[in-house]
């Protein structure tokens, strides 16, 4: 890596993560415990009693997200999970009221709202990038103004136990997307695996109450534990190879980058399917729709995606983002560019890479940010 | 097949040199092992980014839609096929068309590589027989044919059926295939049994719709399953919508499947909806002995009707 | 259908004129019996969309 790449990766990390830390609160006298193989079913089966466990585990060919049933444990082993862990706080289908239309029946045509359980969960094994995902998500669903009351209460509900990941993939960029594989930022307790076992690291007061819950009380100090950690994430940062320059996007003119010439090429391939936002952990669009059968109705919202013409349609048969080129441009323009000066906290990806991966035809987001990055070297290069 | 690049580069300059096309539509160099994305040469300088080997899966046929420019495409056996079968439809003429004939080997099956390997593989290095996988803590060889997309390792048509230009020799064409073992497998399952096997079949579908829009039939202005007046179909998760997105989609490509694979390769979570147009393809091929895109000659049979077409079904 | 997991008998195709009577009786005698035969249908039916 360049020098110059290598600043890049320094300053946008450490800018995001300032700004990203006022949206959730840390403890400062932090507990460490160390958990034996032995000890980590006991604990486990503990923590069951207390919370409804999500963990990734192996179905057919990919890792997924899921509830565990009572005698199932998490599948830490495997690379990071085919869907992001939004689905979790945010689902892909989610109802929000129902209603009848049976007008003998005193509530006609009155939206109740849906009892949905939001005991406490915990997630244990999601990625940093997945948790850092969330916070960016907030950002919509959690405003000074308005408030989501579906996504807050399952994320209020929710204890992330993330686990460093030590085995990044080739495609993972979190490191120059403001995330990193050992970040604590976003999660309630960092867990760490040693060669005999794991560690774990409260970072928030509820990262702190499930310790206290799983019964793991071989307690170790913060100072022990760093010296045991930082290498491990030494190892892991140094095993991202890949990149995205994102230091330019700011000081850009909006613009020049919407107008830059590039974007027929990178939009040449694009088939217009839903795959990168649905894969996406930060894609946070959705429809509502309602839906009777008989008399009895579900008014739900469920993703949605930039990529569909549907997305812009209006009543009157316009739509605004008609032709292929321009959905494209706006699912870059908004995650690269437009948050970025919205928010003024890095990009709206935290560099998981799968959008890279499940994406049918090739289109990459770090060739694109880069290109983005400098619209003014960019001739018809996208495919270079 | 790996040598056929420099024979696609020679025509596409010679094309853009004697001003028959405007455009040249190819594969370039994808970002990630066994991954090529799909690119539109302008000029003959675009031509060098363009690349040919066993990553080439995704039916360029798609990309000629209603297209009004004079184009130069390269073409396997099945987007030959497909690109027969717009002409037929008129999504595109043949005289706006100069069809770079690609004689196919079969395209790699990056999930079943992916699957047989012990971690992520990093690096592909393919030769005319093999491909040799490459990983953090593996480096394993596999024979080319245990590994083709299923699609391709059943495929009757490697050569273009039609074509302006070959780069190269026709290859052999495949015999003592049974191109529908699966579909028989399932024809023979108890009604509940099928409906088990669509359910787990389908279980993992998010309707990202990949399968439709990488389908070079998929061109409706307005799908059916994004018709909101009147909406045929619910857009959540439900099993029952996502089946009817499926089943309906293969009933649309009845006759008309040329079982090009974009619609499996495409699918971010590897459902194998290729059993569903592959039934239609054998009822077609049974009752009308009809193969897709062979011909610009005939119309297909669903489109045409003929006093001794099968009718037993008719009380 | 059949393929998909939906019995066979469940859907019938006829062809009779207005001026068939007895053969439209027979046939709705016919599809009737088919399908009180195989009981009320549980697959590809949909009371409430399925949500999180």
């Amino acid at each position: 890596m360049t020098d110059a790449r290598h600043a890049v990766r320094k300053t946008g990390r450490h800018q995001a993560k300032a700004n990203r830390q006022l949206l959730y609160k840390r403890v400062e006298s932090m507990k460490v415990v160390k958990i034996d193989k032995k000890k980590w079913d006991q604990g486990l089966a503990a923590l069951k009693g207390v919370y409804r466990i999500f963990s990734p585990v192996k179905m057919k060919d990919a890792f997924e997200f899921k509830a565990l049933e009572e005698n199932e444990n998490p599948d830490l082993g495997g690379l990071n999970t085919r869907l992001s862990a939004k689905g979790l706080i945010y689902p892909q289908t989610e109802a929000m009221f129902t209603y009848t239309l049976d007008e003998s029946r005193e509530d006609h045509h009155i939206m109740s709202p849906v009892e949905t359980d939001y005991s406490p969960r915990a997630v244990i094994g999601l990625r940093p990038c997945d948790a850092d995902a969330f916070l960016l998500v907030q950002r919509n669903f959690d405003t000074p103004q308005y408030k989501d009351p579906y996504w807050i209460d399952a994320y209020e509900a929710t204890t992330i136990v993330g686990l460093a990941c030590e085995n990044p993939c080739s495609t993972c960029f979190c490191t120059s997307a403001g995330s990193g594989p050992f970040n604590e930022t976003g999660l309630d307790v960092l867990m760490v695996e040693t060669k005999d076992g794991y560690i774990l690291k409260s970072v928030t007061p509820k990262g702190e109450s499930l310790i206290a819950a799983s019964g793991w009380n071989d307690e170790i100090s913060p100072e022990e534990a760093q010296k045991q950690i930082e290498p491990l994430k030494t190892a892991a940062e140094q095993k991202i190879s890949s990149v995205v320059e994102t230091d330019q996007l700011k000081n850009k003119d909006a613009m020049t980058i919407y107008n830059a010439p590039f974007w027929d090429d990178v939009a040449f391939a694009c088939i217009n399917c839903g795959t990168c936002t649905f894969v996406c952990p930060t894609c946070w669009c959705f429809d509502i729709q309602d839906e009777t059968h008989k008399t009895e109705g579900v008014r739900m919202r469920n993703w949605d995606s930039c990529m569909f013409p549907l997305f812009t349609l209006h009543g009157s048969g316009h739509n605004p983002r008609g032709e292929k080129v321009q959905r494209v441009r706006q699912r870059f323009m908004h995650k690269l560019k437009y948050y970025v000066d919205k928010y003024n906290d890095g990009i709206q990806c935290v560099g998981c890479g799968r959008c890279v991966r499940a994406c049918p035809v090739n289109i990459d987001i770090r060739k694109v940010c880069s290109l983005m990055n400098q619209p003014e070297n960019a001739t018809c290069a996208a495919q270079s | 097949m790996l040598g056929y690049i420099d024979k696609i580069r020679e025509i596409g300059e010679r094309l853009f040199t004697d001003g028959k096309v405007d455009v040249v539509i190819g594969f370039a160099k994808g970002s990630m092992p066994m991954m090529n994305e799909p690119m539109m040469a302008r000029s003959s300088g675009d031509l060098q980014k363009m690349v040919w080997d066993g990553n080439c899966g995704i039916n360029l046929a798609n990309y000629l839609t209603n297209r009004k420019e004079k184009i130069g495409i390269v073409a396997k056996g099945c987007d030959s096929r497909n690109i027969v079968t717009h002409i037929i439809e008129n999504k595109i003429k043949r005289d706006q068309l100069y069809i770079i004939g690609v004689p196919c080997k079969g395209m790699i099956d990056r999930r079943a590589i992916s699957k047989a390997v012990p971690g992520e593989v990093t690096e592909v290095i393919e030769t005319r027989d093999s491909i040799r996988v490459k990983g953090r803590d593996f480096d394993e060889t596999f024979d080319r044919g245990d590994v083709l997309q299923k699609n391709c390792a059943v495929c009757l048509h490697r050569n273009p059926v039609i074509y302006d230009e070959l780069v190269a020799d026709p290859v052999v064409e495949q015999t003592g295939i049974d191109r529908y073992e699966d579909v028989r497998k399932i024809d023979s399952l108890s009604t509940e049994e099928k409906w088990r096997f669509f359910d787990d079949l389908l279980s993992p579908c998010v309707r990202c719709y990949a399968c439709r829009n990488a389908c070079p039939l998929c061109y409706c202005p307005t799908c059916f399953v994004d018709e909101s007046k009147p909406q045929w179909v619910g857009k959540g998760i439900d099993d029952i919508d996502i089946k009817t997105f499926h089943f309906l989609r293969a009933y649309h490509c009845a006759g008309r499947c040329t079982d090009c694979g974009s619609c499996e390769r495409s699918c971010p979570v590897g459902i194998n909806m290729r059993v569903l147009t592959k039934k239609l393809e054998m009822d077609c091929k049974d009752l009308f002995d009809w193969e897709a895109g062979l011909t610009l000659d005939k119309r297909p049979p669903l489109d045409t009707y003929r006093p001794d077409d099968p009718n037993n079904f008719i009380k | 259908m059949d393929f998909m997991g939906i019995e066979r008998d469940r859907l019938h195709l006829s062809w009779i004129s207005s001026a068939e009577a007895t053969k439209f009786i027979d046939v709705v005698g016919e599809v009737t019996a088919a399908i009180k035969a195989l009981g009320p249908n549980t697959n590809f039916v949909k009371n409430k969309a399925k949500a999180a």
